[in-house]
């Protein structure tokens, strides 16, 4: 039964919808309009939401429903953002969220450090005892271009190339972690190569390196920024690890609900791995290449390392903390059956 | 959540349109479609935002490079390391920050109309952001994100790697417009429209049917006109027991009085 004609249901309606429409159009974050403006908003939307079920229950064309439609659908948009990102939650992932996360899933962060060091350290001692080793795994001139790198102390004197090669590794070894976790989506499988791969071939070429008698140089050079980034790609293997384990073992969910899971604790150990990556970069470019003393680099390596186990062990261990963390959507990432989702 | 998919939805309740569309049901249990965004529109939001990601770069590249050779500012070693870590945070930052900053939306993305959305038609979070974000490693895999746009083939949400774990859709967002009311020429007569009952009654479907017809009926062949009109007319004649003389301007005076014209 139809009230209006659709002439005049439009000519009736059209001032609010405009109205709403302007809004929308000025761009600015709701929470942001005066008060007046924001009841008046929520009051607009209501309406086009009554009227869009009003043009569809009696069949008005599909111009005007789809218009309505487009125009109820951003105005939800708006109403329904998401809350506005505050330092707090910023620091609160630092602070807490990512180191208890780790924990959570601490056994895919010990899977993920053992998988990535343990064949680094067996490379490393064969080709300490071995030489020859090495060029089962690299090609002679790869390997030959790694000790020329390092047969030079960083003394700081030759900062453009040292520079430059630094940025090919940050480019290079965030690229490597960030592999490591996304194609953990492979089962898993991806995570495993990739973190096997290179612990082999980061092991021998240290080996090889050592063994040619520039040991001092490569160690002193890396172990201040490798504090940082082999512990960020192991832990970003781990994440990847975890990724294709909930695909494998879903607890009764489906494949896609139990990816989606795990999701949260996946993007907040995902996000502190990137975070370390990035004190790795800042280290490798600025203060590896240093003419700093090797004492100094090596002293600020332990201290870091001490840091990082103590913040990976206890970082937001108190209960105290009420306020609410970082929010993935406004029902987090949960665990849903999806229609249409490939299990 | 649930409500907003369609298998929650009671038995024997309508099926989704076989089409790319999302349907999403909200607190105030209205129903919303989005027309989901295809490869080809995403493709065309990725390479406006690789250029202009090229350009940011290039820009702060240049002032990187002045700022060390104009004003012996750190020297070229220092340029060149942060160059590469503008590079880094460039490739990895710049969705992230768009798409959290903007709610959803990067400069490609605005410009195609399109945004990311949660599943259930809520705004994503960054969490979600970054995962799917960061999840652009796997889909890019091998290369040119040859994983990314075999996934998004086979899913009927057109969504990628990152989308799936994130649990984000990628939506067009078209403002659209009331489209002008259709105009009959010549304009009826009341007499002629008083020939016929006001408001018959017609489903939405065939006021569609109706219109589609209607719209084109300028730029249609007159005999093909005719036509279509011999063959639709007899139908609703049949159905409401009327009569006509010109199958055509019946077509035209049948959809005016449905949707209550006057003149």
């Amino acid at each position: 039964m139809r009230l209006w004609t659709q002439d005049e249901f439009v000519s009736r309606r059209q001032g609010e919808w405009t109205a709403l429409s302007d809004i929308l159009t000025s761009g600015k974050p709701l929470h942001k309009l005066p008060a007046a403006d924001i009841s008046r908003f929520s009051a607009l939307y209501r309406g086009a939401c009554a009227d869009l079920v009003h043009a569809r229950d009696v069949g008005f064309t599909p111009d005007l429903v789809s218009y309505l439609d487009g125009l109820a659908g951003r105005a939800h948009n708006i109403l329904y953002a998401a809350p506005p990102y505050r330092i707090a939650a910023a620091w609160d992932l630092v602070a807490r969220e990512f180191p208890r996360a780790l924990r959570r899933n601490g056994r895919f962060f010990a899977l993920g450090m053992t998988l990535f060091f343990a064949p680094m350290v067996l490379c490393l001692v064969a080709t300490l005892f071995f030489p020859e080793f090495a060029y089962q795994v690299l090609s002679r001139e790869q390997l030959q271009g790694m000790a020329d790198m390092y047969s030079e102390a960083h003394t700081g004197r030759d900062e453009s190339t040292d520079a430059g090669m630094a940025g090919f590794y940050v480019h290079n070894n965030v690229g490597i972690a960030f592999r490591c976790f996304a194609t953990g989506i492979l089962l898993g499988f991806g995570s495993l190569f990739f973190l096997i791969y290179n612990g082999v071939v980061m092991g021998t070429v240290l080996g090889h390196v050592i063994a040619a008698g520039h040991g001092k140089n490569i160690l002193t050079f890396v172990c201040t920024h490798g504090t940082f980034e082999l512990t960020a790609i192991a832990i970003a293997g781990g994440a990847g690890l975890q990724m294709g384990y909930a695909l494998v073992d879903t607890g009764g969910r489906t494949r896609l609900g139990s990816l989606r899971a795990a999701g949260r604790d996946l993007a907040i150990i995902i996000l502190g791995a990137a975070i370390m990556l990035f004190i790795a970069a800042g280290l490798e470019a600025f203060w590896s290449p240093s003419a700093a003393p090797p004492p100094a680099k090596w002293a600020l390596a332990g201290v870091f390392t001490i840091l990082l186990t103590l913040y990976f062990a206890l970082a937001g261990r108190s209960t105290t903390t009420a306020r609410p963390g970082l929010r993935a959507g406004s029902q987090g990432i949960v665990a849903t059956p999806t229609p249409g989702g490939r299990p | 959540m649930n409500h907003a998919r369609a298998q929650a939805s009671p038995p024997g309740a309508r099926t989704p349109p076989l089409d790319t569309v999302a349907e999403i049901e909200t607190p105030e249990h209205i129903r919303f479609r989005y027309q989901l965004a295809g490869p080809g529109r995403r493709m065309m939001a990725y390479l406006i935002d690789l250029a202009i990601r090229g350009i940011i770069v290039v820009i702060l590249g240049l002032i990187l490079q002045l700022s060390s050779y104009g004003f012996g500012f750190g020297g070229e070693g220092f340029s060149t390391g942060a160059f590469l870590l503008v590079a880094f945070a460039v490739e990895w930052g710049y969705y992230v920050l768009w798409e959290s900053l903007w709610s959803g939306r990067t400069p490609g993305k605005r410009s195609m109309h399109l945004r990311v959305l949660k599943e259930g038609g809520y705004p994503t979070g960054f969490l979600d952001i970054a995962l799917r974000n960061l999840l652009r490693a796997a889909d890019f895999l091998p290369m040119a994100y040859s994983v990314g746009l075999l996934v998004m083939g086979l899913d009927p949400r057109f969504r990628r790697l990152g989308d799936m774990v994130a649990g984000t859709v990628v939506v067009v967002e078209d403002p659209g417009r009331i489209g002008h009311g259709l105009v009959v020429q010549p304009p009826p007569s009341a007499a002629e429209l008083a020939s016929l009952p006001a408001r018959p009654d017609l489903s939405s479907a065939d006021l569609e049917a109706l219109d589609l017809f209607l719209r084109r009926v300028g730029t249609l062949n007159p005999a093909r006109e005719q036509e279509l009109a011999d063959i639709i007319a007899p139908v609703y004649a049949k159905r409401l027991g009327l009569q006509y003389t010109h199958s055509a301007r019946f077509l035209a005076l049948l959809y005016l009085r449905a949707i209550g014209r006057t003149a």
